[in-house]
């Protein structure tokens, strides 16, 4: 496996223009080559998701912290646009930045009580968080509509051309993933992203080298807060209609899951992730209820065969003993590193 | 020859623990200032004080005349004090470059837009961080393990790698926790004359130690404590021939006199 | 004033099903060191299990307990073996992952198994009444109650007087020192495991009885209240555990006085919030024995 993937990444140095364009083109070409609406509503899930999941793998695989409860940005975001847009006819592409700023703004709200919480911990709160933004937006009848969700959601405009169509929004959901990918990818290679790494790696050791941790993790929470509500608001206009059952914590562990499947602290693992995943979902739907089985076992799967996903960060604490050859006699007598380290002589 | 790092009557109690008990002391710049001590006289707490890690119950630490021991430790750290760790706190699965990289976060200042658009700041800042951490581990002699994973290395170079990266803050004032442990006798010496070196560069530099040969050798003032207590501070010959000291390492009687002598 | 104290009396029995709960939880917790996410599921089974034998044998509430208590052991084997043998070495999140997984696959199975709807539990507890002056406290109440305390006593003798119990609590606090002790850690882990599991599933043949509804989806809600207990307990600490529970039914009978029913979850969640920011060593006092 490891042979493999080593093999795809040297194939793509090596040719990493020709990489670039080609798939490029293929992705542009696509909804004119299958222009059926069936086709394309898949691939704009796997952006979609994409998207969702890279946001929640900055959280979970460039800081290590263990957020759990994406659904509730992605809600938050979802809403928000739909609210500005049905009350006050807010211009889509306005709306977008603005959701992604109150969902970030939402992040920090609950990052900063979590700072000291370790791992568990804050998992479990994002969890509640994502139930209680749930909930709420189930029980807040006159600003959210209630169980009747909010309905006719105006569909955007670009230059008088009006995008209703998946076709349409495959580009949407396109440019977005783009540039989520784009964006990030500078953020990880710099100081801010080395701030995270270590961060994730040894806390004890950041802090010791003047990393402000409390402030990046925040920042951290932040910015995977912000791509999700960004694809929350292009989500809504694109289903039309949104009510609280998108949102629910099967939705989170969906999104968890294609992160863990895809691997954590990459880039490409999350989108790696999606395809499988939603791809997955197509091939079972025959067996409708079963599918949601067939994840389970297959989230199981990954953790006893591969901790890290599919083409995760094979070094790195998030794989444990078992992702790097060598046993690190230090890392396992402290069960895992990162937690608890004692400083005490 | 001003002091550098102060410590006033600093006490740190956990429950009803004593571990560190009203220890003053003071380091000059410029010194290398060795904190001796059995096992368990609060050594490393005494050091996990002084960079921030812990708070102490009782008295304050002073950094330039400055009060530093309510502050956190990132913010002591950006003040000019960079420490190791006794067991080694290194980022094991990143190279020795990326490690030492990390050290150069405060010396650079990249934000959200510099690294998104690729600004001047960030190209700046990037070449400083390479540039500077290939120099510092050249001078450390790590130029041949630059791209190796951290965690691979032997113990005694994972512990060159952790001052390295300590040295990257380019501080005041560098705290090595038992920086020779687990070092053969020939590294141990290395170590000794690149502490040397460190110091003539007009690095001030404390270190907790158990070889007394190592201590005695290079530093110039030496703080004995025992069960959290300080009992002796002085020059190395101060502490050889004090009482106290002897009797916390030898204990007392007709038979310990004569292994002295 | 009436309504209230039938609230108090409401949340109490509703409390003290809760602390069957997160006791269950704080010996897994406790004993084997990670934190689950599959304790709803196995609650949800021990009310499954208890409802096909009421519905097979007949109102028995020994035979129920007895039924719920084995089926949850075996899926805390279940869960045991795929979700924690493996990983004692490995990083905490590894092992939580596999027990959301775990989690995901019993309530789907449960929801192809025993059909998605809600289930109307049997009346196996007679629907009457006792007036203490104007407050009322009904029958299943009054068992319910009985029954968590002769648990509760049950369990601290188990764990306090016999030997399994000693090895337990010594693996509960350092494994590889029961380990050089000559106790088998893995076995000792498992049991504990089950034993905790067991008492969840109890708890959820009390809830279906207490709330006369059962459903494959009902696990998802208690989980995170019996993990909000004993959290509020201070994680591995089985009394205050007990206490957070009671604490937490309260609150939330409560809470649904002053607002409507629907936010009911939105106040056990706020609560478990608002406690791991304020207090996240909860009751216990004693520190550094969080996992």
């Amino acid at each position: 496996m490891k042979n493999i993937i080593q093999k795809c990444k040297e194939i793509y140095i090596k040719n990493k223009i020709i990489i670039v364009v080609l798939a490029a083109i293929i992705t542009l070409v696509l909804p004119v080559l299958v222009p059926k609406s069936y086709f394309m509503g898949i691939m704009c899930r796997i952006l979609m998701y994409a998207t969702l999941a890279g946001s929640l793998n900055v959280i979970n695989g460039y800081s290590g912290q263990m957020c759990i409860g994406q659904a509730g940005f992605f809600c938050i975001g979802a809403y928000c646009e739909a609210i500005l847009a049905t009350r006050f006819g807010i211009n889509f592409w306005i709306i977008i930045p603005l959701a992604g700023l109150v969902t970030a703004i939402v992040g920090l709200g609950i990052s900063l009580p979590t700072l000291k919480m370790k791992g568990i911990y804050l998992s479990i709160v994002t969890l509640g968080f994502s139930e209680i933004v749930r909930l709420t937006a189930l029980n807040w009848e006159s600003v959210t509509g209630g169980p009747m969700g909010i309905k006719g959601i105006p569909t955007p405009n670009l230059f008088g051309f009006e995008i209703s169509n998946s076709k349409t929004y495959y580009f949407i959901f396109l440019a977005i993933a783009i540039l989520f990918i784009f964006v990030t990818k500078r953020v990880v290679k710099s100081r801010i992203g080395r701030a995270w790494l270590a961060i994730r790696e040894d806390q004890l050791a950041a802090k010791s080298l003047g990393v402000e941790v409390p402030k990046y993790k925040a920042f951290n929470f932040m910015y995977g807060a912000f791509w999700a509500g960004v694809v929350g608001a292009v989500y809504a206009p694109y289903v039309r209609f949104i009510d609280s059952t998108f949102f629910t914590l099967d939705e989170g562990f969906n999104i968890l899951s294609m992160v863990i499947i895809g691997g954590q602290g990459t880039l490409v693992g999350p989108v790696c992730g999606s395809v499988i995943v939603n791809l997955l979902t197509e091939v079972l739907r025959p067996i409708g209820e079963w599918r949601m089985v067939a994840y389970a076992i297959l989230i199981i799967v990954m953790m006893w065969w591969r901790p890290q996903g599919l083409v995760g960060a094979s070094d790195s604490i998030l794989a444990g003993d078992k992702g790097n050859g060598k046993k690190l006699e230090k890392s396992k007598q402290k069960g895992g590193g990162a937690h608890g380290v004692s400083v005490r002589s | 020859m001003g002091s550098l790092l102060e410590a006033k009557g600093i006490c740190k109690y956990f429950g009803g623990l004593k571990a560190v008990e009203d220890v003053s002391m003071h380091i000059n710049k410029g010194d290398v200032f060795g904190i001796i001590g059995p096992n368990g006289a609060g050594k490393t707490t005494f050091f996990n004080i002084c960079s921030g890690i812990y708070t102490p119950t009782k008295g304050e630490i002073l950094l330039n005349g400055d009060k530093i021991s309510h502050l956190k430790s990132e913010q002591i750290a950006q003040r000019g004090m960079a420490r190791t760790f006794q067991n080694i706190q290194l980022f094991k699965y990143m190279t020795v470059l990326e490690n030492v990289k990390i050290g150069f976060h405060i010396h650079t200042k990249t934000k959200l837009w510099d690294s998104v658009l690729h600004t001047k700041t960030f190209k700046e800042d990037e070449e400083f961080t390479v540039q500077k951490g290939l120099e510092i581990i050249d001078k450390v002699g790590l130029s041949k393990y630059t791209d190796t994973m951290a965690g691979n290395l032997a113990y005694g170079i994972q512990r060159k790698v952790e001052i390295a990266r300590a040295l990257a803050l380019d501080p005041q004032i560098l705290l090595l926790d038992e920086p020779a442990a687990g070092m053969n006798p020939q590294e141990t010496q290395e170590l000794m004359e690149f502490i040397k070196i460190l110091n003539a560069d007009g690095y001030t530099i404390a270190v907790i130690e158990h070889d007394m040969k190592f201590v005695m050798n290079s530093c110039n003032r030496i703080l004995v404590l025992n069960f959290g207590q300080k009992i002796c501070e002085g020059t190395p010959d101060d502490v050889k021939s004090n009482q106290q000291v002897q009797e916390a390492y030898f204990g007392k009687g007709i038979i310990a006199g004569e292994a002295v002598k | 004033m009436e309504y209230l104290f039938n609230q108090i009396i409401n949340g109490l029995c509703q409390g003290s099903i809760y602390a069957l709960m997160a006791v269950g939880y704080s010996v897994v917790v406790g004993v084997v060191g990670m934190v689950t996410f599959t304790h709803g599921e196995v609650i949800m089974i021990g009310a499954f299990a208890a409802f096909y034998i009421f519905q097979a044998f007949g109102n028995n509430l020994l035979l129920g307990l007895i039924a719920s208590f084995s089926a949850s052991w075996l899926i805390g084997m279940f869960v045991y073996k795929v979700c924690y043998e493996r990983f004692f070495n490995a990083p905490r999140h590894i092992s939580l992952i596999c027990t959301i997984g775990v989690s995901m696959l019993i309530k789907n199975l449960a929801q192809i198994i025993f059909g998605p709807n809600q289930k109307p539990m049997l009346n196996v507890i007679e629907n009457k009444f006792f007036a203490l002056g104007t407050i009322q406290i009904s029958l299943v109440q009054v068992i319910i109650i009985i029954t968590v305390v002769v648990l509760a006593i049950l369990l601290s003798l188990f764990i306090n007087k016999t030997r399994w119990g000693i090895s337990l609590r010594a693996v509960s606090q350092d494994k590889s020192a029961s380990y050089l002790m000559g106790i088998n850690v893995k076995r000792t882990a498992m049991i504990g495991n089950c034993v905790g599991c067991g008492f969840g599933g109890v708890a959820g043949m009390l809830l279906a009885i207490y709330y006369q509804t059962l459903s494959a989806t009902m696990g998802s809600s208690l989980g995170m209240k019996a993990f909000s207990s004993s959290v509020l307990g201070g994680l591995t600490d089985i009394r205050c555990s007990a206490l957070g529970g009671l604490c937490i039914g309260i609150i939330e009978n409560l809470g649904i006085t002053i607002t409507s029913a629907s936010f009911r979850d939105v106040f056990a969640f706020g609560f478990l919030i608002l406690i791991l920011i304020i207090k996240p060593e909860g009751f216990a006092s004693k520190k550094g024995v969080r996992p």
